[in-house]
């Protein structure tokens, strides 16, 4: 459990959560039954080595996929039961990733990638256009809105992808390795962008990775071995 | 997402992968440009049978000597090459025949023809030509044939005639105009008429046809041509003449030694076979159009497979499966669009050209021999959309049912 307070309700609750991979005859499970709460306005870095299931519980956590066997509720919605489009919608709505390869569509410019989110959610062409320019500017990315992510470095691709999952104003934001891909110095400006979004914004903010130097900027640290929790560690706000 | 999104996203998936996108779309044109060549060829071809068949009157009717149980176009000319019926004696159409035709109400005009190849001279120039020899009290309200310049023959008519255009014009060295004089057979001839039409047929009284054909024995027709008094009631005159004729000429089924065929029915036979033929190679062009279809499907499952990291992200933030769909079924039916457009044009094209590539086939003359209707068009452009989204829905569905995370995770 990340914190028990009575009567709080859970943004993302496991309950009791399994995912079991077919390989040909064998069953592999990547998580073993994993149960957590994580509230608004959580700063939670999960941890652990490669193939630990730090990703799946991510994709779980992130309606990326559905749990084999347990419960997995979204702001008390049971995923498993949501139709697909449902489910679409609470991504594009609630939820924000920010991908270690970044993930952005190379043939649409910094600006359409961030705008994208918001077609999905059917917006306005002029409220989408505004917002988007707004986003980019908090990013600092202002001039360089015209320019394809293949024209941009590392560190400014993931901070158009940081924009673009800024863009319908999610209330977690979910980040696979965000620094992964970029030399020290440009991933310390990311998670400051991302420790700033926590106390400023108030987002839920959970952060997968394996790097020890930045999961010290969590509050609560999630470490997992073999597909379950092995230590939570709570740090004051 | 809304549907002008989502086409926007699949107008810049088109554009962004231009190669493979234009090699498909030459497949639909291909496919296209040739079902609408064939089509107009066939509208064409249709319109200026059209256009011969009023101009050829169908109220006409047409006896000649031989019979065979064949269709109408294939059927002997008797008294040329001898019958199909197995008689010794030659059959013939003589006066008998024309008194017996007298006899029944409903035929309005009869007159009687023979024909023959003959030598003409003109100013040193010789040639061979058709003759045929009509009964000129008559020929006016039968022939169908229209004067360009002068006069048809009348009854008082001997030494003229009315010559074809081309005979007028071309065929000797210098122009054969009205009341000139030219020798046919070694006799001369006065041009009182010239038809409006590209022959060079000569027309003259009859009774001066025996004297130059040595061959022809007077009053023994070639053919003897029927003017019906009511167009709508042609068939039961046909019963009515063939069953006169047989007792006049003491025939049964068996050994029937004449035919009747309209102008009509053999329009109708060829009208028939025009449209097999042009169905034929229209199902010939479609296959082009269904391996169109083929590359179409090809194309959105190569795209699909090489966009899935894509589809993974968009559903990742968001994207539903009706989006993906309608994406990706949008990007198939453009490419259909497209290729359909781009087809059109090049099916218009090429059948423009094809009066030059057969200009001397004798159906052009009815005017032009394509004929591209709006019909077709906006078919071929039906057909080349929904052959994209239908090439494109399983591909463009099996995208969209990809699970996020396996898209995700593809590279």
């Amino acid at each position: 459990m990340v914190r028990k307070i009575t009567g709080r309700i859970p943004l993302l609750e496991f309950e009791n959560a399994w995912k079991i991979y077919k390989m040909g005859q064998i069953n592999v499970p990547a998580l073993k039954g994993i149960s957590l709460k994580i509230y608004k306005g959580d700063f939670v870095a999960i941890i652990g080595q490669s193939g630990c299931g730090k990703s799946t519980l991510m994709n779980l956590a992130g309606c990326l996929d559905l749990p084999t066997k347990g419960k997995v509720f979204l702001k008390s919605h049971d995923i498993s039961t949501l139709p697909e489009s449902d489910l679409a919608t609470m991504r594009g709505q609630t939820i924000g990733f920010i991908f270690q390869q970044y993930n952005l569509i190379p043939n649409m410019t910094a600006f359409e990638n961030v705008m994208l989110p918001l077609e999905f959610l059917e917006y306005d062409d002029d409220d989408a256009a505004e917002r988007t320019r707004k986003i980019m500017k908090l990013v600092s990315l202002e001039d360089k809105m015209h320019h394809l992510p293949s024209q941009l470095s590392g560190g400014q691709q993931q901070r158009v992808s940081i924009a673009r999952c800024l863009a319908s104003d999610p209330e977690i934001i979910f980040a696979d390795e965000p620094t992964g891909a970029l030399d020290s110095s440009t991933g310390i400006e990311i998670l400051e962008t991302l420790k700033r979004l926590w106390k400023e914004e108030g987002k839920t903010i959970i952060m997968v990775t394996h790097d020890l130097k930045l999961a010290k900027y969590a509050h609560t640290v999630i470490e997992l071995k073999d597909g379950e929790i092995v230590n939570t560690q709570h740090k004051k706000k | 997402m809304k549907l002008s999104k989502c086409f926007k996203h699949a107008f810049n998936m088109v554009i962004h992968s231009k190669l493979r996108s234009w090699l498909t779309i030459i497949g639909i044109v291909i496919g296209v440009a040739s079902v609408i060549a064939i089509t107009s060829l066939g509208a064409g071809m249709q319109q200026s049978l059209e256009s011969q068949m009023s101009g050829l009157g169908s109220d006409l009717l047409t006896i000649t000597p031989g019979y065979s149980k064949g269709g109408s176009m294939f059927r002997n000319r008797g008294g040329d090459s001898g019958s199909s019926t197995a008689t010794e004696e030659e059959i013939l159409l003589d006066r008998t025949d024309v008194q017996a035709l007298k006899g029944i109400s409903d035929i309005a005009f009869i007159e009687t023809e023979v024909g023959g190849k003959v030598d003409v001279s003109f100013l040193g120039k010789m040639g061979s030509v058709s003759l045929t020899g009509v009964d000129q009290k008559v020929w006016s309200d039968v022939t169908t044939a229209v004067i360009a310049e002068g006069r048809l023959l009348d009854s008082a008519d001997q030494n003229v005639v009315v010559i074809g255009g081309n005979l007028a014009s071309s065929f000797f060295d210098q122009p054969l105009g009205i009341n000139k004089m030219f020798t046919i057979e070694g006799s001369a001839f006065r041009v009182v008429g010239v038809l409006d039409d590209t022959s060079t047929r000569i027309y003259m009284p009859i009774q001066m046809t025996y004297q130059l054909l040595e061959d022809k024995d007077t009053d023994i027709y070639d053919s003897i041509i029927l003017k019906v008094k009511d167009e709508e009631m042609l068939d039961e005159t046909i019963l009515k003449i063939e069953k006169k004729l047989k007792i006049s000429r003491h025939v049964t089924d068996k050994d029937r030694d004449f035919s009747i065929s309209s102008s009509k029915q053999m329009m109708e036979t060829r009208m028939e076979m025009m449209g097999s033929v042009s169905l034929f190679l229209t199902a010939i062009a479609a296959v082009s159009l269904i391996v169109g279809a083929v590359g179409i499907a090809n194309t959105m499952f190569t795209s699909v497979l090489e966009k899935t990291k894509e589809i993974g992200i968009m559903k990742a933030i968001g994207a539903k499966n009706r989006d993906i769909l309608s994406i990706f079924l949008f990007n198939a039916a453009l490419i259909g669009l497209v290729g359909g457009l781009i087809g059109v044009l090049c099916g218009v094209g090429v059948s423009s050209m094809m009066p030059m590539l057969m200009g001397s086939m004798p159906m052009s003359r009815g005017g032009s021999i394509t004929l591209v209707t709006l019909n077709s068009v906006m078919l071929a452009l039906g057909v080349s959309v929904a052959v994209g989204i239908i090439a494109g829905f399983i591909p463009a569905y099996n995208g969209s049912k990809l699970k996020p995370v396996d898209a995700l995770r593809y590279e």
